[in-house]
């Protein structure tokens, strides 16, 4: 189906998008970097074993695109795809929705929500959902590799205290922010200071009136 | 004394004997080998890995299928295909230049990928299989060099399976004027210099740049499809139609 929109499309090929392949390219990007948390994070790839060669075609409707993943070979392959394609399990959902599956718990709850469209057999997605939500790479042990089993310790810990500390800071910059925008700001004076003010005005316009009356009497009897 | 007219085809701009021309071009490819992957990346600036992943998202192939690549070289699709049909699935990569063929085996192996492929030096216009035997039959930049072309896609149709579907992944022709004069210019300046450079050999570069130009375009390659018994055939253009993706099935 897609094929043939995109033979009908030939008009079409000025756009940047399909002239540089874009989907083709971030996918081939995104591939990449699974594949690569999946050597990081072996236990990924023993709980994709269950799905192995499963086909798992993903509508991602508010981007209009179709996207199949395949775990074979220890490896995850990312492709465009037709929405015709044979698939075991097909889903079709927003780009939030579908972020809201790293739960697996609340796919029924999505389906029951019209939220998510599925076809085919649930565990794949269920699957899928649960080994990416589940992803924990034991970084000290990578580091390890290229600088050894202390330093990989010390640069760990002092990485996760500045991570500790930046969501201190971030945390205490929001409720700052939170308090300038909510609290009521001194950008005008108080109504007593200005009731002062007026009054004060008053009797210094009192004062100057009198002056100006003495000066007009002694010019008045200067001239004279 | 009456002679029989010698059957003609093109080898790039030249017009050469029928019977000669799978000899040329497997001067060429043998000629090429060593660095084909190297100039293929060099050529395409690496946008034929793109072009090749769309002929792999196109080709539904699945676990326990049976695929053949034909032309398939140093064996881009097939690493691919190997890993999608698993073990239960067969993948053949086949070549006319064991030169080719020889390139391809060295690099699959150093990959690991053992087991499901087949290495068959082949001709594409005779292909060495029972009728129905294929899910899905690729040829990626091999049909232009093939000297019966309808003979050739006859042969696949042969081959495939009711069901089944062939894509021919191929230079074609662009779609807008200026892109094409851009693409002319690179093709024969700049592509034979770089075969001179990096390959030492700037003569297959140029046939490579001739043969382009007298391949088929998109609509007459999908008409020979359609001749051949291939049905739902259609094309998709890649990178503004310097590149077509064409796909038939069989029914």
């Amino acid at each position: 189906m897609a094929l043939d929109q995109a033979t009908e499309k030939t008009s079409d090929d000025t756009n940047i998008s399909t002239f540089l392949m874009l989907p083709n390219f971030v996918l081939s990007l995104v591939e990449r970097i699974l594949n690569q948390a999946l050597k990081l994070d072996p236990n990924v790839a023993h709980k994709l074993t269950t799905v192995k060669q499963k086909r798992l075609l993903v509508e991602v409707r508010d981007w209009q695109q179709t996207i199949q993943l395949v775990f074979a070979d220890e490896k995850l392959h990312i492709y465009t795809a037709d929405n015709s394609d044979y698939s075991d399990c097909m889903i079709s959902a927003d780009i939030d929705t579908l972020v809201a599956l790293k739960n697996p718990a609340i796919l029924t709850q999505l389906i029951r929500q019209d939220k998510l469209d599925l076809q085919g057999d649930l565990n794949i997605a269920q699957a899928y959902s649960g080994a990416f939500s589940e992803i924990d790479i034991d970084w000290p042990e990578q580091l390890s590799a290229y600088i050894g089993d202390a330093p990989a310790q010390q640069l760990y810990m002092h990485l996760m205290s500045l991570k500790h500390q930046g969501s201190k800071v971030t945390a205490k910059l929001s409720s700052t922010l939170t308090s300038l925008f909510q609290d009521e700001l001194a950008v005008t004076i108080h109504p007593l200071e200005l009731a002062q003010f007026k009054q004060q005005n008053r009797e210094l316009k009192g004062q100057v009136a009198a002056i100006e009356q003495r000066i007009n009497t002694l010019l008045n009897a200067i001239t004279r | 004394m009456n002679e029989t007219p010698e059957k003609t085809t093109h080898f790039g701009y030249k017009t050469v004997a029928e019977n000669e021309k799978a000899s040329m071009v497997a001067d060429v490819f043998h000629s090429v080998a060593a660095k084909y992957d190297v100039m293929n990346d060099l050529m395409s600036f690496g946008v034929h890995r793109l072009w090749k992943r769309q002929t792999i998202a196109s080709s539904g192939v699945r676990k326990g299928h049976h695929v053949l690549d034909l032309a398939g070289g140093t064996g881009d699709l097939t690493a691919k295909f190997s890993q999608l049909v698993g073990e239960t699935g067969q993948v053949v990569l086949g070549d006319i230049n064991s030169s080719m063929l020889k390139v391809g085996r060295e690099k699959l192996h150093n990959l690991g990928l053992v087991g499901n492929i087949d290495y068959v030096q082949m001709n594409a216009e005779m292909l060495p299989f029972p009728d129905n035997s294929f899910d899905v039959i690729t040829i990626a930049f091999g049909l232009r060099n093939v000297t019966d072309k309808d003979k050739a896609l006859r042969s696949m149709y042969r081959i495939l399976k009711p069901g089944g579907r062939l894509l021919v992944l191929e230079f074609s022709k662009p779609k807008h004027e200026a892109l094409s004069k851009a693409y002319d210019f690179y093709s024969f300046n700049l592509l034979p210099t770089m075969g001179k450079l990096v390959a030492n050999d700037s003569e297959s570069y140029q046939y490579l740049a001739e043969s382009i130009r007298m391949h088929p375009d998109q609509d007459t390659l999908k008409a020979m499809m359609n001749e051949a018994g291939f049905e739902q055939t259609t094309y998709q253009n890649l990178t503004g139609g310097i590149v077509a993706l064409h796909r038939g099935f069989k029914y």
